[in-house]
């Protein structure tokens, strides 16, 4: 593994040179196109907050803040997974004629991807802004904000091992991107991204010790974990309602962040292990 | 100039899996398990050469005879099954009409791109932009998207990126119909100021002409084999001969 990173080193130009130009090819045929891209996450915030506020009739403050703090992560993780999984398909003709490290191809999917999640999050950080000065309440920033970036660096991880493993298999088994499609949807709602952490922890079903050992097995998946962490580092903490109950928020749980951490790691590992298995196949593939 | 030789080939094998299900998807593989029928096909069979530097090679031989492959194997696209192959210096591969080009991406951009991706710096290319897009005869086109483009300015664009990259070896499949008489005339004018400067051409094709023309040696593949290699004159008579004309 060493030598295939020396390799990526050694064209870390053309990585830089891809990134640019997937952005360029994003943000070109429209004026707005980074505009646009954002209108899914508003949209659907926006649909959630009504119907969470209005007909199901949860009164937590500042909901759609809270629900885009988790969202946002989770939108970059599935877009980048599920386009980085046609990466090396759709360049096969470019790799049956010249050499170069194959992981760029989905790695500068991945890296577009995260740049946008990051200009997402400004915007994120301009809509608090621009709530605070209409309903002055609680400043948009945090002291924990500072922790942003450790967490950005953990779900770029995830991201990149992932999409790697999943760009590999793709590439020899079409199909798989399907499976993985269904696994992201359901991770979705097994992840606390339209409910709260708490939800789960204070939910009358899940008490005693089962309950406890369920919470903890919930949240050593990564997506739920970053989920939670990104919505108790970005946003401040705030009361729940549990079936009805208003309960205190939970703190933010580092040890089980530290676990999740190193899952990632593992994750990345795991998945760059798996490419460079197969990328001197890809080119052969039936 | 020294006296050892820019590209060897030792043993050379290249096998390649064929599996008629055509299986790929998970499902089919699970479907068909049991009915999976899978061949190995030897496509190169032991080949060995030593190419001095500064020659023209020209590879030649009936289709599936293993040139293409031989071509990928030295541009690296594929790891040898056995035995080695090794270029001495910076390899340009002469990419097919387009490949590597973004429709919407401009001309200038593409020519980064793909200069990029045949292994310069991004100042290298900066230095070189001007000459390339004269040579390509493109104009102010240039800042227009590719998709705009005919298939004779995208071969066009193709080619002058690949001459400009000052590799040591340039790789072409296939012969040079890259345009008007006008422009082939250039592009031949520009790789033989690419051999007096010492580079190395390895060349694929079926135009025997071209190959008396050009090459100062030809190499004929049969069947995964090296049938004959030497004069290109001899080669290629022989070849004729054997093919029954």
């Amino acid at each position: 593994m060493v030598a295939e990173l020396k390799e990526l080193w050694r064209f870390r130009e053309l990585l830089w040179t891809m990134v640019e130009r997937e952005i360029r090819i994003r943000y070109k045929n429209s004026v707005g196109g980074f505009l646009w891209s954002l209108i899914n996450p508003l949209v659907t915030v926006l649909v959630m907050t009504v119907v969470f506020k209005y007909l199901v009739g949860n009164q937590t403050e500042n909901f759609a803040a809270y629900i885009l703090a988790a969202y946002l992560p989770y939108m970059f993780f599935q877009f980048a997974v599920m386009d980085a999984a046609q990466s090396i398909l759709v360049s096969l003709p470019l790799l049956r004629k010249i050499y170069f490290p194959r992981e760029i191809l989905p790695l500068a999917i991945i890296l577009s991807n995260f740049i946008h999640f990051v200009l997402a999050l400004a915007v994120f950080f301009a809509y608090l802004l621009v709530v605070y000065l209409i309903h002055p309440g609680v400043w948009p920033f945090q002291i924990t904000t500072l922790w942003l970036p450790v967490l950005l660096v953990v779900n770029l991880a995830l991201a990149a091992g992932v999409g790697l493993a999943v760009a590999a298999l793709n590439t020899f088994y079409e199909d798989v991107k399907y499976i993985v499609g269904v696994i992201l949807y359901l991770m979705f709602f097994l992840s606390p991204i339209m409910y709260f952490s708490e939800n789960v922890r204070y939910s009358s079903a899940l008490q005693g010790p089962m309950g406890d050992l369920v919470y903890r097995l919930y949240h050593l998946n990564p997506i739920a974990a970053l989920a939670t962490a990104y919505r108790k580092v970005l946003l401040a903490p705030q009361a729940v309602y549990v079936e009805g109950r208003k309960v205190p928020p939970l703190p933010m749980d580092w040890g089980n962040f530290a676990v999740v951490s190193l899952i990632c790691l593992a994750v990345l590992v795991g998945g760059y292990a798996l490419f460079n298995r197969l990328k001197w196949r890809f080119v052969e593939r039936p | 100039m020294s006296g050892s030789p820019a590209i060897v080939a030792r043993d050379l094998v290249k096998e390649f899996v064929v599996s008629h299900s055509g299986a790929n998807s998970l499902k089919t593989t699970i479907l068909w398990f049991r009915r999976a029928r899978v061949e190995t096909l030897r496509v190169l069979d032991g080949v060995s050469f030593d190419i001095a530097r500064g020659t023209c090679v020209a590879v030649i031989g009936k289709n599936g005879a293993g040139k293409s492959t031989l071509l990928a194997l030295l541009a690296k696209v594929y790891r040898p099954t056995s035995g080695v192959i090794r270029a001495e210096g910076r390899i340009a591969p002469l990419l097919e009409l387009g490949a590597g080009f973004h429709p919407d991406l401009t001309g200038l951009e593409n020519v980064f791109f793909n200069g990029v991706i045949l292994g310069l710096s991004r100042k290298e290319i900066s230095r070189r932009i001007d000459r390339i897009v004269e040579f390509s005869e493109i104009g102010s086109s240039i800042d227009a998207p590719v998709r705009t483009y005919s298939s004779g300015m995208l071969a066009r664009l193709g080619f002058a990126v690949a001459v400009h990259m000052d590799a040591e070896i340039l790789l072409v499949d296939e012969v040079l119909s890259v345009g008007d008489l006008q422009f082939e005339r250039k592009c031949i004018r520009r790789i033989e100021e690419f051999r007096e400067s010492g580079g190395t051409i390895f060349f694929v094709s079926h135009h025997l002409d071209t190959v008396r023309k050009v090459a100062d040696r030809c190499i004929w593949l049969k069947d995964g084999r090296i049938e004959a290699d030497g004069d290109p004159a001899e080669v290629t008579a022989l070849y004729e001969d054997r093919m029954g004309r």
